[in-house]
């Protein structure tokens, strides 16, 4: 954008009048803040609801129900829902929360069979164990595999217990895992959840069925089939995509995030007018200094260009720093929004960092175009006559 | 005095008029202005206020353009330069010096030097040498990395004219470079120009309204409303 030898004149520009740089690349900073904050839970939403072309897991619900503590369903389902054509395998899944609404700490028990078809043995190939092991909770029926966000926010250890809803469990193994679900959850033994959480009348008791298809091509009419085998049962079920079944089930979250968008695009525009302002400011202030480096030679182009510099600078510095600090909040929270037993994860991302980075970088330079042209253009011997 | 030719004419002007707007009226500082300035002439334009001696400065500097008439420097008709043809030409061919010195306030005094360097290709050895060179020149090479604003107006004027000269123009023009200054420092400015035109040839032209300052000038014209009198173009004063 500039000559390498000409970096060091904007630097000492901005380095120099440091407490109106400081000042707005605070500004930019605490809007830029907000920026990742928002766009960080719109990035979970969206990890969470949004369906891939490879999504092959399906959620078999009570119908008309969307919260853990009233979807009720027989266990012995999961023989016929794994006759269904097309269906690789069935886990049933009882879940208990500590706090059915919205929470950023919630503690979510997913009680599954401990066997190795159609239970953990099912879903555990996503996992990776940063601590302990699964064979670690054949040993004990009161052990827990926790997700690596939640362990982190209750900064649990194996060996720790702890207790929610009533129930103790312990920590045998701390997971990493590609599914946003698993990351901010307990499993434990469904008997042993059952029993503990039905105060011994739970057995044969589900929350959901977690099923997996072998084409996602066939999901909805896998889904369809299922539906249509409990249709006049007692308890007839809802059978949805996993990623559509997060967004129903969270639909407070979903909406109350996707108007979050507002206030992050809100504090893009704040930063654009920052930085504007101080830019314009700063342009009036030198007036005459940029008529005598167009005395000297300096093109209106350049001059231009060296102030658009100085406003994608103070963007690079304020959003560095914003996007920083929100990030770093972010990992150290490991925040997890929670509604019905579904996760939205927060997370920090080096895509994010980027973002924010290219973005702050990018409204530097916007704000910059006008006062910098204006600058350029500016007659110089009208600027010595009028000062 | 040496007679001189069109040829030899560093700067020539050929009824040279200037004028524009200021809300309803037309102003016209310059009017069908000849002159001829030869090279390595130290030329002092006096004149009372409003007649036209900074504009006629200005426009020779490339930093305003005629509204009518030819101005041709070093054989190149300026008046046709496109704006940025006409700042290449400025870093190339003039230095100037302002009443106010306009010195960059965050830059040190060797900075200030450095900006003219800045726009041309050369290494940071070359232009760390030539920054020096101009500071020894002008006497202030031991302020160097003093602020504007801790240097006396003297000195700061020593440091803009280092700034005029570190690219070695063709042109040294000055807007009353002792205007802000104590009879002292003036005279000493004064000298320092002397020097410039004398020992490195410079062609200068000078703005003054001090009578004493114009003495160190080889000729004077007037000016008096646009228009130069009692000293015909090219004609020792």
């Amino acid at each position: 954008m500039i000559p390498p030898r000409l970096v060091p004149l904007v630097l000492k520009q901005l380095v120099r009048h440091r407490v109106r740089t400081g000042l707005t690349a605070a500004g930019v900073a605490v809007a830029m803040f907000l920026f990742v904050g928002v766009e960080t839970l719109q990035q979970g939403v969206r990890r969470a609801t949004g369906a891939a072309a490879d999504d092959t897991t399906l959620i078999v619900y009570r119908e008309n129900r969307f919260c853990p503590a009233t979807s009720r369903l027989p266990q012995d389902y999961v023989r016929r829902i794994e006759a269904v054509p097309g269906v690789v395998s069935a886990v049933p899944v009882k879940i208990v929360v500590n706090n059915c609404r919205a929470s950023l700490d919630v503690i979510t028990y997913r009680g599954i069979p401990a066997t190795d078809s159609g239970g953990v043995g099912s879903i555990a190939g996503k996992w990776e164990f940063l601590a302990g092991s699964l064979e670690a909770t054949a040993s004990r029926s009161d052990a827990a595999i926790v997700g690596e966000t939640l362990a982190s926010r209750r900064k649990f250890k194996v060996g720790d217990s702890f207790d929610a809803s009533g129930i103790t469990v312990v920590v045998a193994g701390i997971i990493r895992s590609s599914e946003p679900q698993d990351q901010n959850v307990a499993y434990v033994h469904l008997e042993f959840l059952q029993r503990a959480a039905g105060k011994g009348g739970g057995l044969g008791v589900v929350t959901q069925f977690t099923v997996r298809v072998a084409d996602p091509a066939r999901q909805k009419e896998i889904a369809s089939a299922i539906d249509d085998l409990f249709r006049t049962e007692a308890d007839p079920t809802t059978t949805r995509p996993e990623k559509a079944f997060v967004a129903q089930a969270g639909a407070d979250i979903v909406a109350i995030v996707g108007f979050t968008q507002w206030i992050g695009w809100g504090s893009l525009a704040a930063v654009l007018g920052l930085v504007a302002n101080s830019i314009v400011l700063s342009v009036q202030d030198r007036v005459r200094e940029h008529a005598v480096l167009q005395t000297l030679g300096f093109r209106s182009g350049l001059i231009a260009r060296l102030i658009i510099s100085e406003g994608m600078l103070v963007g690079i510095l304020g959003g560095a720093v914003g996007t920083g600090i929100a990030l770093a909040v972010i990992r150290s929270g490991s925040f997890s929004l929670s509604q019905e037993g579904m996760s939205v994860p927060i997370e920090a991302s080096w895509s994010m960092l980027l973002l924010g980075l290219g973005l702050s970088t990018g409204v530097g330079l916007l704000a910059g175009l006008v006062p910098g042209w204006r600058a350029g253009r500016t007659e110089i011997a009208s600027c010595f006559r009028a000062v | 005095m040496t007679p001189r030719t069109v040829e030899d004419a560093l700067i020539r002007c050929e009824r040279v008029t200037k004028s524009y707007r200021k809300g309803e009226n037309t102003i016209t500082p310059l009017e069908e202005l000849d002159l001829e300035v030869p090279r390595g002439d130290f030329l002092a334009l006096m004149g009372p206020s409003g007649s036209g001696k900074t504009t006629l400065l200005n426009l020779i500097a490339g930093i305003d353009r005629p509204s009518g008439g030819r101005l041709f420097v070093g054989g190149t008709d300026i008046a046709t330069l496109s704006r940025g043809r006409l700042a290449d030409w400025r870093s190339e061919h003039v230095g100037y010096v302002f009443q106010l010195y306009n010195l960059v306030p965050v830059l040190t005094a060797y900075e200030n030097v450095e900006l003219p360097l800045l726009l041309r290709t050369m290494t940071g050895d070359e232009r760390h040498r030539r920054v020096r060179t101009a500071l020894e020149l002008v006497g202030i090479a031991d302020r160097h990395d003093h602020f504007p604003r801790q240097l006396s107006g003297g000195q700061e004027q020593r440091v803009a004219i280092a700034r005029a000269i570190v690219a070695d123009p063709t042109i040294l023009v000055a807007d009353e470079p002792t205007g802000d200054l104590d009879r002292e420092s003036a005279a000493a400015i004064m000298d320092l120009l002397c020097r410039l035109n004398a020992e490195l040839g410079k062609t200068l032209i000078v703005v003054t309204h001090d009578a004493s300052c114009a003495q160190h000038a080889k000729r004077t014209l007037t000016l008096e409303k646009g228009r130069l009198i009692g000293s015909p173009a090219g004609v020792q004063a």
